[in-house]
């Protein structure tokens, strides 16, 4: 059992695990999917994902602290079922820093932003070249604008947003988790666009990440990235 | 009535004053037998008439019971809103209660001032409020607040601030940066000015200014301690390598690193008018029967062996048990901060989590990663370590103590536990001979058909004796009974905590003191501290309480305590030092 051996050997091996775990596939038919929502405070990340697991809306908003752990299965026509495990993350600025904490090593990445706010559509372009330049290569990238039920206050046009995630090679939706407009169209969509590996096992992620983890624990955290 | 040969009487150390009416804060150590102490009390007026005539403010609201479910939300609320209602005229200003002059009465320049989000509810029921985001220091409203708290850099930028939107506050936090600096420019360090019945409290670390401007008449060792846990609550979220931003831009503005912390703050704030750990420096636990907490404490044991640094299981602001690897020590402020930081952030309840945080007494500059998740509705367990990719092994840990939780009962007990309350004083055993393991609530399974059938308030104890709080110095723990009759609102028991803030502040005054013991008779109570090498004991009576029943009551309750310490204290624990 893990937790029975010496601590820096078990973190070693946590490394491993936590990184593959996410992304690890127990077959064909039924994947297991490391799943990390980024974006600003506020756009309503937790509402999408509370949404979707528990068909639940709270009006009243919940600050995230460092990163929520849920998870969710959906069943796809083509009889696969898809199990996502997913990092719903802080907002704020002093988490920034521990993002790629949750983001590494996760096949999805959802990015999200909200179409009444500008400053929140170009911070999700910051988390997107982020994800670009550190996230898994073949990472699936969506990009949500949520709060759609509040168009008119709409300030993002949505073409933009079309033009941005058609240039990046992303999948782009508008969502309401107030109204549960396209949350699961969301998933759905996200679930289809996973590549299906043959391969069941996926090597270990190269040794400097440990390195990095040890650095991250000692990072600021809060300093600004941007 | 057989006494124990253990038990201190009545001619150790608690002293018998003389009976003068302005002997307040001072201490005392006579050992003259009694004197007539009901007939002088008789001369206090208004002494009698404390539970009637309590004044209760316009301000108080009537707190929506949503956040908590079923059950104990019920517990505590009832008897508070009745009496919170009434009217009657004031009760003459005694220091601790001045703030609560009301407007309705004689109005002194203090009657418009207000502290609206505190002191009117329990603890319970307390929801984080808007903090008037649309006040600044122009509003009049803003400047008849009670008790303003700031943080601010020393370049004089805002931080943080209790009322009002800390960026209209920029002028003002400017003003309290230069008084700062104009004092150390001069080689010296400002500790506190009076202005009137204010007070100005400035504390300095590193780069990071703390000040009070408060109109409750605390003392000043009180409001710096509270700043010191404001302090402690932003290191817990930000560490003090936050420092290092200063250094690099000493214009660097800190505030959105604190985005979304308001609610801790805010709750933080109101907990140091209820929460006596604040100023006792001591945790508390949840009364449980020993072999319950033994359960708790067995898993929780085996979990910090497999490379978790602490594993703590609490039951909202109580400890259940808690357990720390080898060689690791918790200070109880830290756990003050961080129950206050878990139970703040509304985010916790939803799912598990896994979020950086930082015990500033264990180690300020580093972060631990905490795993937190709730087990029922006020029930949460908290694993933290020090690696930053432990979740899935943490996940797993959670799982495990789960399952030993539940099919031992522990959880359930917790429950029955939190209905039950804690001790009170009308259950104080009658004399020491009588005392037999029946009486403690906890220790048996089949107990408690009384236990939960007894009125939550209750009418006080034998001589008069209202409430207690207990601290075992060598635990770091202490004990405080349920509130009962007349303290059953929280305006008097903010004031009861208050007055003991104030017994606790001249006890340890470095100056004058450490204090043994201290009697003190106020128009609204008898207090009486009794501090040995082993615990501190703070009593309240009815202002009218014989003196010698005073003393005899509190050796009682000490008594009590020690018979009851498996069940309320947690034993055994690794040992708290640092």
């Amino acid at each position: 059992m893990g937790c029975s051996s010496s601590l820096p050997a078990r973190n070693s091996g946590q490394i491993g695990s936590l990184s593959t775990e996410g992304s690890s596939v127990s077959d064909s038919k039924n994947l297991r999917v490391k799943l990390v929502l980024l974006g600003d405070s506020g756009v309503g990340k937790s509402c999408i994902v509370l949404r979707f697991v528990r068909g639940q809306f709270d009006p009243t908003s919940k600050v995230t602290v460092g990163a929520s752990f849920l998870s969710q299965t959906v069943a796809l026509q083509d009889s696969t079922t898809v199990k996502f495990e997913i990092w719903d993350t802080a907002g704020q600025e002093r988490y920034a820093a521990l993002a790629p904490l949750y983001y590494r090593g996760a096949a999805v990445a959802v990015v999200v932003y909200d179409i009444t706010s500008p400053e929140s559509f170009s911070k999700a372009q910051y988390w997107i070249k982020e994800l670009q330049k550190h996230g898994s290569p073949d990472i699936v990238l969506a990009l949500v604008g949520n709060k759609a039920d509040l168009h008119e206050n709409r300030s993002v046009p949505s073409q933009d947003a079309i033009d941005y995630a058609e240039k990046n090679g992303m999948f782009f939706i508008e969502t309401s988790a107030k109204t549960a407009d396209n949350i699961n169209q969301l998933f759905e969509e996200i679930a289809k666009r996973l590549p299906r590996p043959t391969f069941h096992f996926l090597t270990v992620k190269p040794r400097n990440l440990s390195m990095s983890y040890i650095e991250l624990s000692y990072t600021l955290l809060w300093l600004p990235t941007m | 009535m057989a006494s124990d040969p253990n038990s201190p009487d009545v001619s150790e150390p608690i002293p018998n004053p003389s009976p003068k009416e302005e002997e307040r804060l001072a201490s005392i150590s006579l050992e003259e037998p009694e004197g007539n102490h009901v007939a002088v009390s008789r001369l206090l007026s208004n002494g009698s008439s404390l539970p009637a005539d309590f004044h209760a403010e316009d301000e108080i609201e009537v707190v929506e019971e949503e956040l908590l479910g079923e059950g104990s939300s019920s517990h505590g609320g009832g008897g508070w809103r009745e009496i919170s209602e009434q009217d009657g005229e004031a009760v003459p200003c005694s220091p601790s209660s001045s703030g609560y002059a009301g407007e309705r009465g004689s109005s002194g320049p203090s009657s418009g001032i207000e502290e609206v989000d505190d002191g009117v509810t329990l603890q319970d029921d307390w929801v984080p409020r808007k903090r008037h985001d649309d006040e600044d220091d122009a509003s009049v409203s803003w400047r008849k607040r009670k008790k303003h708290f700031f943080i601010l850099s020393h370049s004089g930028k805002p931080i943080y601030s209790r009322y009002g939107d800390e960026h209209k506050l920029a002028g003002f936090s400017a003003t309290l940066q230069a008084i700062i600096s104009f004092v150390e420019n001069g080689g010296d360090r400002v500790k506190f000015v009076r202005a009137g019945k204010h007070q100005v409290v400035f504390l300095v670390k590193g780069p990071i200014y703390l000040v009070c401007i408060s109109c409750t008449e605390e003392p000043y060792e009180a409001l710096k301690g509270q700043l010191e846990l404001i302090y402690g609550q932003m290191l817990l979220i930000l560490t003090k390598s936050v420092n290092r931003c200063f250094e690099k831009n000493p214009k660097f503005d800190m505030s959105p690193l604190l985005g979304g912390t308001d609610a801790v703050f805010s709750s933080l704030i109101h907990a140091f008018s209820w929460n006596p750990a604040t100023f006792l420096h001591a945790y508390t636990c949840l009364p449980l029967a020993y072999s319950t907490r033994q359960a708790a404490g067995a898993i929780l044991q085996d979990v910090a062996d497999s490379g978790v640094l602490f594993a703590i299981l609490m039951c909202k602001h109580k400890v259940v048990s808690l357990v720390g690897a080898q060689k690791a020590s918790l200070h109880p402020d830290d756990m003050l901060l961080l129950a206050n930081f878990i139970l703040s952030s509304e985010s916790f309840r939803t799912s598990e989590s896994f979020s950086p945080i930082c015990l500033p007494r264990y180690n300020p500059m580093a972060f631990l990663y905490a795993y937190v998740h709730y087990l029922d509705e006020d029930t949460y367990l908290t694993l933290l370590t020090t690696s930053s990719d432990a979740f899935y092994h943490l996940k797993e840990c959670r799982l495990r103590i789960q399952g030993v939780l539940v099919k031992s009962n522990v959880l359930v007990e917790v429950q029955r536990s939190m209905l039950d309350g804690g001790l009170h004083v009308e259950d104080l055993p009658v004399d020491s001979s009588r005392r037999s393991r029946s009486v403690s609530p906890y220790s048996s399974q089949e107990n408690n058909i009384s236990g939960s059938l007894r009125p939550h308030m209750g009418l006080g104890g034998p001589a008069g004796l209202w409430h207690f709080i207990y601290r075992s110095i060598y635990l770091d723990q202490y004990v405080s009974s349920e509130f009962s009759s007349p303290i059953n609102n929280s305006v008097q028991q903010k004031r009861l905590y208050r007055a003991y803030q104030k017994l606790f502040a001249s006890m340890h005054d470095k100056g004058t003191g450490p204090h043994k013991t201290q009697y003190r008779r106020d128009e609204d109570y008898v207090l009486l501290c009794w501090i040995t090498q082993d615990f501190e004991l703070y009593a309240a009576f009815d202002p009218l309480a014989d003196k010698v029943s005073a003393i005899k009551t509190c050796n009682r309750v000490c008594q009590w305590v020690r018979d009851l310490e498996n069940e309320i204290f947690l034993l055994g624990a690794s040992p708290f030092s640092w």
